[in-house]
């Protein structure tokens, strides 16, 4: 958890506000605006991932299946029943809630890797299940969504910034929500969930209820994204919805960024997509697996040397600044 | 229909050998070490780059560069574990898990920039094969594959039963703790086990480049089925895992044969699944994690 004095805090959160809202009307060009929203973006799905897998470290490698899950809840809704993706949206998210109850029941059986294999295996499940279902959800041609033009009531804007607006309400809803989790009794006992279950079912906290109800917020909030993402690119397939990569990404921006931590997930994604833009404009796009090799280098090294992540480099540098020296005894923001 | 059954049947067992190999050296891994890797996938595709790159430039029959996958690939698992694994062991799940999981990442793309997406094949002599048994046919490269997969099975068992080095292991993943009170070095053990498990990933890798093709993300397919089989066939269980990863082969090769030819992976995956509801601790007993 952040420990940055209280004045300052909110100092530092009015002028990041400030920052992310004056954005697109300063910088207007769409390849800029285009790198901001897939920040916002992921960060979004990080912030979500790491309600559970950063607090309660129940290490899910399957997010991919609710971004899926609610990409094609909106996306049959709006081209089969014209329902507005607004609406789909919120439908997505409580198709991924009720998922998530028998897909938890299954895999919480299984602890630490075991429990993120058996995500993984659910998520794939559930693409060949797609891949498959041909005449129920376009199979593996996937389909484009209609392009109605500038309408706001489908989610359908000329303008990028419309779309950088929504992703920054989306990712600041997503903080709220970790920032109220964390100060609620929910928090600590997640935290305890985390630390060790054993323990925490010992003293009475109700491990399987607590996870159940963590997964259920975190995979509505992913579905959320997966909505969003179809709509920005106005077109969905098997294999970008329920995409290896989208889990990956979740939860490496969580890691690299400072797992467990509110603001952990966003430092991640900016480190992380920023790298991918510089490298994109360096190679152009030609030299295919850099981006990945880089973040698996990043990830490795986070690893290694900084298990605390980028958080974990930024705390230790303001305390020497301030303090001129690491502050004394202070109560570590992670396990380990 | 009776016929298309058998041949599926013997289709799925002859794979699943190679499937029973990356098993097994998950499970070593697992068992001994306490670590899930999630590169072992990975060592199989280096394996068959191995014995492409031998075949294509010198013309070394797959078979015969087992002698090079396996010890080479032997020393990077000493050196894995030495620099690599030893640095997270005893720091939690998170750690562990995606240290091998940024490995398998990493070498996936490397390889995808190093080899490109192409997919590489050998023919040899045998690839076109066929031996018919009545109304089955068993294509020779398979067979060869599993009989050797069978062996290499066969001398790691014995190895763990009768050695003293094997012994260490199996004491070392019984009770760790107890086994270093006996005198047991567990440096010493960790890096064998990896060396082993990675030998036997390599080994898969030369075996299934007479049939398979290679190509940077070959590994997925294989670390996966190995996973459900692991589960399945018992955490840390040797024969379990064995077993597991022939009847994986043999569940893909009906859902291939009964389903359509892209569903092989759903069966499997619904067997694992299924596997965890009603058995999580696998088919044959022992500890649950």
């Amino acid at each position: 958890m952040t420990r940055t004095p209280r004045g300052s805090g909110v100092l530092w959160l009015g002028a990041l506000v400030v920052i992310a809202l004056a954005l697109p009307l300063v910088v207007t060009s769409r390849f800029y605006t285009d790198i901001f929203i897939r920040v916002l973006l992921f960060a979004f799905i990080g912030v979500a991932w790491n309600l559970m897998g950063g607090y309660a470290k129940q290490l899910s490698l399957g997010h991919a299946a609710y971004f899926g899950l609610g990409a094609y809840t909106s996306t049959i809704l709006q081209i089969k029943f014209g329902v507005s993706p607004w609406i789909g949206m919120f439908a997505g998210g409580g198709v991924a809630m009720l998922a998530s109850l028998p897909i938890g029941a299954v895999c919480f059986r299984l602890r630490g890797p075991y429990f993120a294999i058996s995500t993984i295996a659910m998520a794939q499940v559930l693409m060949l299940l797609f891949l498959k279902f041909r005449d129920f959800a376009w199979g593996a041609e996937g389909t484009t969504i209609p392009n109605l033009g500038n309408s706001p009531l489908m989610m359908q804007f000329d303008a990028k910034a419309a779309y950088y607006y929504i992703a920054l309400a989306l990712l600041a809803a997503a903080l709220a929500i970790t920032w109220w989790i964390e100060r609620s009794w929910m928090g600590y006992y997640l935290v305890a969930v985390g630390e060790d279950e054993d323990a925490a079912a010992a003293i009475g906290v109700n491990v399987p209820k607590i996870k159940r109800h963590i997964y259920l917020i975190s995979a509505f909030l992913t579905a959320l994204a997966g909505t969003f993402y179809i709509q920005y690119i106005y077109f969905i397939d098997p294999n970008t919805a329920f995409s290896f990569n989208i889990s990956v990404e979740a939860a490496l921006v969580s890691i690299v960024g400072g797992i467990g931590t509110l603001w952990g997930p966003v430092l991640g994604t900016v480190l992380l997509e920023v790298t991918s833009a510089l490298l994109q404009s360096w190679l152009g796009s030609g030299l295919g697996g850099v981006q990945l090799t880089v973040y698996a280098l990043i990830l490795m090294g986070v690893i290694l040397w900084r298990p605390t992540g980028l958080i974990g480099v930024l705390t230790d540098a303001y305390d020497r600044l301030v303090n001129a020296g690491p502050a004394p005894a202070r109560e570590a923001s992670l396990d380990g | 229909m009776l016929t298309t059954v058998a041949q599926a049947v013997v289709n799925g067992l002859l794979i699943g050998g190679i499937y029973a190999l990356v098993s097994i050296g998950v499970t070593l891994i697992f068992g001994v070490v306490k670590v899930v890797n999630f590169a072992q996938g990975e060592f199989v595709m280096i394996g068959m780059y191995i014995s492409y790159f031998l075949a294509s430039r010198f013309g070394i029959d797959p078979l015969a560069s087992l002698v090079v996958s396996m010890p080479v690939l032997f020393v990077v698992g000493v050196l894995l574990q030495h620099f690599l694994i030893r640095r997270v062991l005893g720091l939690g799940d998170m750690p562990q898990i995606f240290l091998t999981f940024a490995l398998s990442l990493l070498m996936m793309n490397v390889a995808l920039m190093l080899f490109t997406a192409d997919y590489r094949t050998v023919q040899t002599g045998y690839t076109d094969l066929a031996i018919h048994l009545g109304p089955i046919y068993i294509a020779v490269a398979k067979l060869i594959a599993f009989v050797v997969a069978m062996v290499l099975s066969a001398v790691l068992w014995v190895f763990l039963h009768t050695t003293d080095l094997g012994r260490a292991m199996r004491a070392a993943a019984q009770n760790q703790d107890v086994a270093m009170l006996m005198g047991i070095n567990p440096d010493r053990v960790f890096c064998v086990a990896l060396g082993v498990a990675l030998a036997l990933a390599g080994a898969a890798g030369s075996l299934l480049m007479p049939f398979y093709p290679a190509y940077p993300m070959v590994g997925q397919v294989f670390v996966l089925m190995a996973f459900a089989a692991v589960v399945l066939g018992t955490l840390g269980n040797i024969t379990g895992a064995l077993i597991a990863g022939l009847m994986m082969g043999v569940a893909e090769s009906l859902g291939i044969q009964f389903v359509g030819a892209d569903s092989g992976l759903i069966v499997v995956f619904l067997m694992f699944l299924v596997t965890l509801i009603i058995r999580p601790n696998g088919l044959f007993g022992g500890w649950a994690r």
